[in-house]
């Protein structure tokens, strides 16, 4: 992984660039290792500039959801034969475009709720924070207390936007409303910053320089199924089919799971997450995260390196790292006790109006 | 047979990432008529234009609608980057409940902010917005 942040002063493909190149110096391999090259997002001149000579390269766009799905894919490749180390690829520089006066603003649109100002992904994800509120009686505190959790995180990781920076739940609840029942700090704001995650066998990770980490489960489900059901807006993805691939692959069940790494743009997210993924019954996930239980002492440590909430925005991937770094044992001062296994999820929009977003679940271990 | 007004909205639908299959409904509100696509087999309602989970696209059609809603889901919008809601904020955008089944987004209007409640009845009024389309929007029912 690349350096994280904001203007960092490096266009999109050189983050690429340095992200494989990290990771191929963490593996101690050359360049001529990658056979595979899945670029999250959109792809034209990677290959070329990076010097690199895969059997494939492939783009893919399921949203917050494509590192995780770029996992699952790299594994496919490489049990159906076409690749024996396989790139994951994300680079993306926010600031860089910003500072051009380049604001893709139409990507954050939503077909013709626009008409009626409905752009962003704020608004979109207050629906289900709203319903949660009306269905449990979840609190914009209760929200707050998830940005307070995860930045607490962020203060003691270096690196990070929220480094050194701690905020209190009177800051939550003082800092300026965006889209009801969103404040400013329930909010992710875009990061510049670039990663590469190589796939390959165990029995090939084994013979590298870094610790591997194992990808013992994987599952997807999409939202469309509930917008058809009409209960979209009740649930935060369609996590359960997911969840049940994932965790049967894994033979493993949520008490087996050291950390959770959920895919967080707002703060209700990863509430509603750990109640889909059944760490606590559906409408404890207020109270769950007001007591501490997403803390690091807490039954489920979640975004345990700030999240993208607090620590920077690699859409979809920041999970994933955070994962791997707590499972080598990595994480300093942030280090968990207990990290062993790890739940990672992915959330996208790539469907039919809104809140009809693609998920994915992986496991990872530190043993196979 | 394609008019000039037909035109004017596909291009309208079309800015703002809408489907060019729902032209009829954009069409209809142009006389004050609220529109949903509907299985003539399964009587299952949708919006926007879609095919029947059940049965395809054998036996949709545009059929009248009650104009009656129930509020499933709102934010209300503070900050925008759209440059024609500026103006407007603090708006409320609602998801509502058509009494025959889909959601619709819209906005909901005539209500004070604090009146606002999930499930409270909506029936549409159609308002004029700028680019030229009529635009259903839903306020308290009577």
């Amino acid at each position: 992984m690349t350096a994280q942040g904001l203007n960092l002063g490096l266009e999109a493909r050189e983050l690429r660039s340095q992200a494989v190149d990290l990771a191929l110096a963490d593996a101690g391999l050359e360049r001529d290792a990658i056979d595979g090259y899945i670029r999250c997002f959109v792809d034209r001149e990677d290959l070329r500039y990076m010097g690199l000579s895969p059997n494939f390269s492939v783009s893919m766009m399921t949203g917050g959801a494509t590192p995780v799905f770029s996992l699952l894919t790299a594994i496919g490749m490489i049990q159906s034969g076409q690749a024996e180390m396989v790139a994951c690829v994300y680079g993306e520089a926010h600031s860089a475009r910003a500072a051009r006066g380049v604001q893709p603003i139409g990507a954050y649109g939503y077909g013709y709720p626009m008409l009626y100002g409905l752009m962003g992904a704020a608004a979109t994800h207050a629906f289900h924070a709203r319903r949660h509120m009306h269905l449990y009686g979840t609190t914009s505190r209760h929200l707050g207390a998830v940005a307070v959790t995860q930045r607490d995180y962020a203060v003691k990781r270096p690196g990070t936007l929220g480094y050194g920076k701690p905020i209190t739940l009177d800051e939550h609840q003082a800092s300026p409303m965006i889209a009801d029942p969103f404040r400013r700090l329930d909010c992710t704001r875009d990061t510049d910053g670039g990663v590469a995650v190589l796939v390959t066998s165990a029995e090939r990770a084994r013979q590298l320089h870094a610790k591997p980490i194992y990808l013992l489960g994987g599952g997807t489900g999409h939202n469309i199924a509930n917008w058809h059901k009409g209960v979209p807006f009740d649930n935060h993805d369609n996590i359960e089919p997911a969840k049940r691939r994932a965790f049967a692959q894994a033979g493993m069940t949520i008490a087996d799971i050291d950390m959770a790494q959920l895919y967080d743009p707002f703060t209700i997210s990863p509430l509603m997450q750990l109640e889909a993924y059944g760490v606590i019954a559906a409408g404890q996930g207020g109270a769950f995260y007001a007591d501490g239980g997403a803390g690091p002492e807490g039954k489920m440590p979640t975004n345990t390196g700030g999240g993208q909430l607090s620590a920077y925005y690699t859409t979809g991937f920041t999970g994933i790292i955070e994962a791997i770094i707590q499972l080598r044992g990595d994480a300093g001062e942030g280090q968990l006790k207990k990290a062993g296994t790890a739940l990672v999820s992915g959330h996208g929009m790539n469907a039919g109006v809104q809140n009809t977003w693609a998920h994915a679940s992986l496991i990872l271990g530190s043993e196979q | 047979m394609t008019t000039e007004t037909d035109n004017k909205h596909l291009d309208t639908i079309l800015k703002v990432g809408g489907d060019p299959a729902d032209l009829p409904f954009w069409n209809a509100c142009e006389d004050e008529l609220f529109l949903i696509h509907q299985c003539q087999r399964c009587k299952r309602g949708y919006w926007p234009a879609s095919r029947c989970v059940d049965h395809g696209n054998e036996a949709m059609e545009w059929v009248a609608a009650s104009g009656k809603a129930t509020l499933h889901t709102y934010t209300i919008i503070h900050r925008t980057h759209l440059a024609s809601m500026k103006d407007k904020v603090p708006f409320v955008v609602g998801v509502v409940e058509l009494d025959e089944g889909p959601f619709f987004h819209t906005n909901i209007v005539d209500c004070s902010h604090s009146m606002l409640e999930l499930g409270m009845p909506l029936q549409v009024k159609m308002a004029r917005h700028e680019n030229g389309l009529m635009l259903p929007m839903f306020m308290p029912a009577n």
